[in-house]
């Protein structure tokens, strides 16, 4: 059960690391987009279970691979979603809490946090 | 014995007001399973309350001394229930159970719909699903499996680590079930009007449990970070919406984890550990109380009619 979740969550971050970037990655490009230490090999497994499941795409790119997400039916996910939470009140609750506008005070204090954090980390 | 039977409503109104200020200080897992099952006692110790006042009220009515063989003068001559209270208690059984009853349903239709959504989301066991669109939001959607759904606007948003963050941020919601501990609270709050504060103390606990998990897998400053990036921080001027991993209170959540992780302060374990303890004792005295009236209530009952 554990092993399974642990597949899961990889391929959910290759899976986004793929949709940030701005162009096709190959294997080596993923290990490096995820960092973390992440194998070649595990990369590859992930990459080919994912293109198993029609969520990649993969064109050559020299002599590997170069993998981009599809789009399926996102668009259909997109307005179930929204659906949903235009629904508000309970619908919107269990969907965990989202879409809240930052008032400034808000805002300044969120910069001067983070800017805090940066100078003792950095 | 009017005052024993006040007395778990009165500890109820203790922990809606005071279990949120305790609770929240404390490691936020631990402070969501306190607030949590505090809900559920707190909400039955109202609804003994009531409950009982409201028999103790109608009691004495002659239908019911015709069928429970109880002497209806014993039974005033014990309670001194003031009639207005007597009277204010039913009605608020009535008020609230329907309350309750309508609470419910809308929770469970949500839940239902949230299952479907995430059927319907993804074949098989996918566990992200992408969202193409313009505005960074991120969601975890409760259902088998859930899945978590994020926007490609906030994927590109953020770094490598920060989407490590985020994606544990929505795994934690899932894993731990926090759409049930807020659920409690939630349906607590619509039979007990002292608990108003808990659906919210909860959302601000579950969010941070997230928070800390997401800590465990990339550092405290990496989801401090990656939170104010989902809160629209990093581009100044356009309008800031923010979302499920940067939801409600982000600035608290910040902050706290600008801190520390927050350790298990014993006081306030204890505190808690304490009230729920007597509110417990407090439920089991009033029904107590009610039944040794109502014992000699029959009694008395049988001693005329013989």
């Amino acid at each position: 059960m554990a092993r399974r979740r642990a597949r899961g969550s990889l391929e959910s971050e290759v899976l986004a690391a793929l949709w940030a970037a701005d162009r096709p990655l190959t294997a080596a490009d993923v290990v490096d987009a995820v960092g973390d230490g992440l194998a070649y090999t595990t990369v590859q497994t992930v990459l080919a279970r994912l293109h198993a499941k029609g969520a990649v795409r993969r064109e050559p790119s020299g002599r590997a691979h170069a993998y981009s997400p599809v789009l399926d039916d996102a668009g259909l996910a997109a307005s179930r979603m929204q659906a949903m939470l235009d629904k508000g009140g309970d619908h919107a609750a269990i969907l965990a809490r989202f879409l809240r506008t930052l008032t400034p005070e808000d805002e300044a204090t969120l910069a001067a946090l983070i800017a805090d954090r940066d100078e003792v980390s950095g | 014995m009017t005052a024993w039977l006040l007395l778990p409503l009165a500890l109820s109104g203790l922990f809606g007001a005071l279990g949120p200020r305790v609770a929240l200080r404390l490691p936020p897992a631990t402070a969501t399973r306190f607030l949590s099952g505090g809900a559920i006692l707190a909400a039955a110790a109202s609804s003994v309350s009531l409950g009982l006042l409201t028999l103790v009220f109608i009691a004495p009515a002659p239908v019911l001394v015709a069928q429970g063989h109880w002497s209806d003068h014993v039974l005033r001559l014990h309670a001194q229930l003031a009639p207005v209270l007597g009277a204010a208690a039913a009605a608020a059984v009535v008020g609230l159970a329907i309350r309750f009853v309508r609470v419910g349903l809308r929770r469970l239709a949500a839940v239902r719909d949230a299952y479907r959504l995430a059927d319907g989301l993804s074949d098989g066991d996918q566990e992200l699903v992408v969202v193409d669109t313009g505005a960074r939001q991120a969601l975890a959607v409760p259902g088998r499996p859930g899945r978590i759904v994020v926007t490609t606007a906030l994927l590109r948003d953020l770094d490598a680590s920060e989407r490590r963050a985020l994606l544990a941020h929505e795994r934690a919601h899932l894993a731990h079930r926090h759409y049930l501990h807020q659920s409690v609270a939630v349906l607590a709050a619509a039979v007990n009007p002292f608990l108003a504060a808990l659906p919210g103390a909860l959302e601000l606990s579950c969010e941070r449990w997230a928070d800390e998990d997401a800590t465990a897998v990339s550092g405290r400053s990496t989801v401090a970070h990656a939170l104010a990036h989902a809160a629209g921080v990093r581009r100044a001027g356009t309008p800031a919406v923010v979302l499920a991993a940067a939801g409600s209170d982000v600035a608290a959540r910040v902050g706290a984890l600008s801190a520390p992780a927050p350790r298990p302060v014993l006081w306030r374990i204890a505190i808690l550990t304490a009230l729920l303890a007597a509110t417990a004792i407090a439920i089991a005295n009033a029904m107590h109380v009610t039944e040794d009236v109502f014992e000699l209530a029959h009694r008395a009952y049988l001693a005329a009619h013989r």
